[in-house]
């Protein structure tokens, strides 16, 4: 069987019709990463005996024919999603040996459908960055040119999805972290409504931010991972007490009549020509099936970045306060309590986790808290506000993933100010607790990297995004890495 | 006299009664072994989450409505950043601006003079562990246990100028929030704690001094040796030309003072931010309203009862409703016997009395109200001597038992034997002439050494009305 | 320690080495000298980022943020059976059921 691209749906039906078993299936992803991630590093960590025993218990399942839209299928989760006897690093020094004693929210759903655990793939170090090359174990690289830098912090996950080392992946997004490595690995990626999902046994970057989401080939799969993942966890006090609605549903659905949204900040001079003659033809395109694109205006984009780094990191510091080498994690050296939780956390965490550490606790500071903290809440009133406001004349909204294509591995280094400003086109999705889809628009034409366009929807309603996204897709030819 | 005035204000910390901690599900009750009470939740792992407890919430609000709070309509938490290893997630989830409750009051009666102390605020926090410490191998072990009970802060203004008053304050809390079923406030095991703020100002100044924080104090009598200790440190150091420091300081009550605290006060800087894993909580106008109609009777109502409705003492009606366990074993008592006076009267002519010579001690009763009750109502309705219902009483604080099968057992019963009656009361006053005589002059003096001599005889086999009417039928032939 | 700051007393930096150093303090975190100098430069540089947002002129009102829950969302109160002791120490170093902490000074 060709599992190059293979969609969730199309492994449904041969793992239903008897012409695989599951564990031939990851038998042959397992091929395919012993392959090529050697040189593509997209997993940190392997599962192979236990994904042998999750597929003898899907077997089953499908042989008694009660098989669940993911029964028997592989998939790879990202290196922060707790899993129960299994060594979650979230990609950094002070976990790397961390064996969770309890599942994620998410794990029990997979379990309950009978998902098989390929492993677990590589990020950004705590999920902080958007090329994955701050991991501490597994510096990916991106499947259409190995030079170059997957995006992150999802990028292990993109990245195996694109090279075809996992028909589809979970990831987390807290300010681009699933759109920015979909759209620079050419795959398809959602970052759900804020609570759509439950966060616990996420290990929290930024809890007002995160959420988990799926990275996949197109929107069907991702629809088809949403519907497995999405639900009220009483566990879980943000995740949202909604109805989950089957969001395949409105897939195929004409897109006649939809008004599409192009706010002007988002094609301005910091995103790249490419990009945005790209993400234009694309809405184009959209356009000559029936939707209409409606020109608006976010005139708080201006001030997202420090906003969204204020918020993130401030959050962030308090989260990753409790790593103090005594509980878990990476133990350091000292003779009291003061010298070993220093040691453990200098030695522990990465230089990019350090600064936005240092970062979050000037934004709380006595002195500071008002005109950092408080004002970047301020903001994010704001930019829910403008967000409001463009929902009232439009349906979607369409925007760049990134303000580049893929760029090269050590472009960004030793320049945090670069890296941050790159997500300018993410972050306000999650700022305003928004569900945000990428999927590809196309490709460089030198180097043939894909170019990624997110869809932006209003609350809870990633039933339209995903059928915008697929109603493009549904016409778009993409083309595979040759890894 | 001196010639400075102290002032204080307190921060009080009580657990709640909740049954699970106030965000996991695991037990809130005290003890167990070593982190046995505890989840991936409350030990701080990652990826965990809080999720808050409805009662933890209901409970606060009820303290805020005994102490003439304002309830907040909206209501937020917060993170309180620091390291300390008794706090796993590094943050303790407390509350800051936005507090349930806000500027109450409580009425406290010192020596006679009634008072009012202004409460601040009162606000929801989660406890933190437990560190044993190990000094040969220069550890400390971690328990968790006790991480993630309920607490609330309940933060005085600066209104208490003595020792008194503040002991006092604290009865009077602790009652209240007994009575309203809040906290058991057993200061022993740390259910309910103090902290002071202290300073001196020359008597007639409108400036407060520079106060200190008095900490680890474990008991009402340690409170009140501290204040008075720290009162004279902060004097003497004034007297002397000195300034005092604001500073935590820590009471050794063994030694009997005051020692500062070897932190860094200064260097805290808490980060406090609204806590992004818990939505703030809005509370409608019925919700309160429920709450508030269902705090059980409070302490100054009872009394006002038991002196009306029982025609108790007011001074009697105190006294029982001053402590819980004995308000509820009278409520116990008169359920069964419907005497509240007699009740009253003998709980504290006689259990009181016991329990204050030490011979038995409240908490830890072998008998129940109602068995106690039965003893009242045998010696009220004359089926046992005074005498008698002493010796019972005896027997059940030792080893418990009903009253009845003891007096069975000791054949203790009053019997009504008119003739063994008879023949006692006719030998004593043929043997006793000379009384009888003094009696037949008028003398009335001398029955009561007739009734004594009968008693003592009779061992409670009449009761002391028949031999009263006997003796009196005798000596008016 | 840092003299090259004074040395280098012109280089203009939006925060001082004594800012650093608290928030290092706050934060738990050494750096050794050369790291120190490094970090520097670089918050320097992220806080001037974060400056521009004190241009924008709006101010945040804590109720409006629309995510409140009603009371009768919360949790009841219905203890559950904790966790086995052994799994939650398992990554810990601990004796006696209990996670092994240096020596505190106060």
């Amino acid at each position: 069987m060709d599992i190059k691209r293979a969609k969730i749906r199309d492994l449904r039906n041969a793992l239903d019709n008897k012409e695989i078993s599951a564990a031939e299936l990851c038998g042959e992803y397992f091929k395919r990463i012993e392959a090529v991630d050697p040189q593509l590093l997209s997993y940190i960590t392997v599962t192979k005996d236990k994904a042998m025993k999750d597929a003898e218990n899907a077997q089953k399942i499908i042989d008694a024919g009660k098989s669940a839209p993911l029964t028997g299928i592989p998939l790879a989760v990202k290196d922060n999603i707790c899993i129960d006897g299994v060594k979650t690093t979230c990609a950094s020094k002070m976990l790397e040996n961390f064996i969770p004693p309890y599942n994620a929210t998410v794990i029990d759903k997979l379990n309950e459908q009978g998902y098989v655990l390929l492993g677990r793939a590589s990020m950004d170090e705590f999920a902080m960055g958007g090329s994955t090359q701050t991991s501490a174990f597994a510096k990916t690289k991106n499947p259409y040119d190995l030079e170059s830098v997957p995006g992150g912090s999802s990028g292990g996950s993109a990245a195996a999805v694109g090279a075809s080392l996992a028909p589809a992946a979970l990831g987390s997004d807290t300010g681009g972290s699933i759109r920015q490595p979909s759209s620079f690995c050419g795959v398809t990626g959602i970052k759900p409504t804020y609570g759509r999902v439950s966060r616990y046994g996420l290990v929290a970057f930024a809890s007002s931010l995160d959420q988990i989401g799926p990275i996949c080939n197109d929107a069907r799969d991702c629809a088809i991972m949403l519907n497995a993942i999405c639900g009220h966890d009483r566990h879980d006090a943000t995740s949202a007490n909604v109805d989950t609605p089957d969001f395949t549903e409105k897939l195929g659905q004409p897109i006649n009549g939809l008004k599409i949204a192009l706010p002007k900040e988002f094609f301005s001079d910091a995103v790249d020509e490419t990009v945005k003659s790209c993400v234009l033809d694309a809405a184009k395109e959209l356009e000559k099936r029936g939707a209409a694109l409606v020109d608006c205006s976010m005139p708080g984009l201006k001030y997202a970045i420090p906003a969204y780094y204020l918020i993130a990191c401030a959050e962030a510091a308090s989260n990753l306060s409790r790593f103090d080498g005594i509980k878990y994690g990476f133990r350091g050296e000292g003779r009291t309590f003061e010298e070993l939780i220093r040691d453990s956390r200098s030695r522990g965490f990465g230089e990019e986790v350090k600064r936005r550490i240092l970062l979050g606790n000037y934004a709380l500071s006595s002195g500071y808290y008002d005109a950092y903290y408080k004002k970047a809440l301020a903001l994010k009133q704001e930019i829910i506000k403008e967000y409001n406001d463009i929902f009232e004349i439009a349906d979607v909204i369409l925007t760049p993933t990134a303000p580049t294509p893929a760029y090269k591995i050590g472009a960004q280094d030793n320049d945090p100010v670069k890296m941050y400003q790159a997500d300018i086109c993410t972050v306000t999705v999650n700022i305003a607790k928004l569900p945000g889809i990428s999927t590809t628009c196309g490709y460089t034409a030198d180097d043939g990297l894909p170019i990624g366009m997110s869809i932006i929807g209003k609350r809870f309603d990633e039933q339209t995004i995903l059928q915008v996204a697929d109603a493009f897709e549904q016409g778009f030819m993409t083309i595979a890495p040759k890894l | 006299m001196s010639a400075y005035f102290p002032t204080m204000g307190l921060e009080i910390h009580a657990e709640l009664l909740t049954k699970s901690k106030v965000f996991c599900t695991c037990s809130a009750e005290f003890g167990g072994t070593p982190n046995s009470r505890c989840c991936p939740v409350c030990s701080g792992l990652p990826g965990t989450l809080p999720v808050l407890n409805q009662k933890a919430v209901e409970y606060i609000i009820k303290a805020g409505y005994v102490m003439n709070c304002d309830i907040s309509r909206f209501t937020k938490w917060d993170r309180k950043n620091y390291f300390y290893p008794d706090l796993p997630k590094a943050y303790q989830i407390s509350q800051m601006p936005r507090p349930v409750c806000l500027s109450g009051t409580v009425n406290i009666n010192v020596n006679g003079v009634d008072k009012i102390i202004r409460i601040n605020r009162i606000h929801l926090e989660e406890d933190a562990g437990k560190l044993v410490h190990d000094d040969v191998n220069r550890i400390s072990l971690a328990d968790y246990n006790r991480c993630g009970v309920p607490l609330i802060e309940i933060v005085t203004e600066p209104d208490f100028h003595s020792a008194d008053e503040v002991i006092a304050f604290i009865e009077k809390i602790k009652l209240l929030l007994q009575y309203a079923g809040i906290c058991d406030c057993k200061m022993e095991q740390g259910s309910i704690r103090c902290d002071v703020n202290i300073s001196i100002a020359p008597k007639g100044s409108t400036e407060l001094g520079t106060r200190t924080e008095l900490k680890n104090l474990n008991s009402l009598k340690a409170i009140a040796r501290a204040i008075e200790v720290e009162i004279e440190r902060q004097e003497e150091l004034l007297e002397n030309g000195e300034r005092v420091i604001q500073q935590t300081r820590r009471f050794n009550e063994q030694l009997g003072e005051t020692t500062a605290m070897r932190s860094k006060e200064d260097a805290h800087d808490y980060r406090y931010f609204p806590d992004p894993d818990i939505p703030p909580i809005i509370f409608t106008e019925e919700e309160l309203e429920a709450i508030k109609s269902s705090i059980p009777e409070l302490p100054e109502q009872r009394v006002e009862r038991y002196v009306n409705e029982y025609g108790i003492k007011k001074a009697d009606a105190d006294i029982i409703v001053g402590n819980k366990t004995i308000c509820d074993f009278f409520d116990a008592a008169i359920s069964e016997y419907n005497n509240p006076k007699a009740v009253a009267n003998y709980i504290i002519g006689e259990l009181m009395n016991r329990i204050n010579r030490g011979e038995a001690d409240m908490e830890n009763l072998k008998f129940g109200g109602a068995k106690f009750a039965q003893l009242v109502e045998f010696m009220q309705t004359d089926k046992i001597s005074q005498a008698n219902a002493k010796t019972i009483l005896r027997e059940m604080i030792e080893n418990g038992g009903s009253p009845k099968d003891i007096a069975d057992r000791d054949d203790l019963w009053i019997k009504e034997d008119n003739d063994l009656l008879a023949k006692v009361v006719d030998e004593i006053i043929a043997n006793n002439p000379k009384p009888v005589e003094q009696y037949k002059n008028g003398d009335q003096k001398v029955f009561g050494f007739f009734m004594g001599q009968a008693n003592k005889a009779l061992k409670g086999a009449a009761s002391p009305k028949a031999i009263q009417e006997y003796i009196r039928k005798k000596l008016g032939e | 320690m840092y003299d090259y700051i004074q040395k280098k007393g012109y280089v203009y930096m939006a925060v001082e080495l004594k800012t650093i150093e608290h928030l290092c303090e706050l934060s738990k975190l050494d750096y050794d000298e050369e790291g120190m100098k490094k970090v520097m430069g670089e918050m320097s540089d992220i806080i001037d980022l974060m400056d521009e947002i004190k241009e924008f002129d709006l101010t945040y009102d804590d109720t409006k943020d629309g995510n409140e829950i009603r009371f009768g969302d919360t949790r009841e109160d219905v203890p559950e059976e904790s966790f086995p002791t052994d799994k939650l120490l398992a990554n810990a170093e601990n004796t006696d059921g209990c996670y092994v902490v240096p020596k505190v000074v106060e």
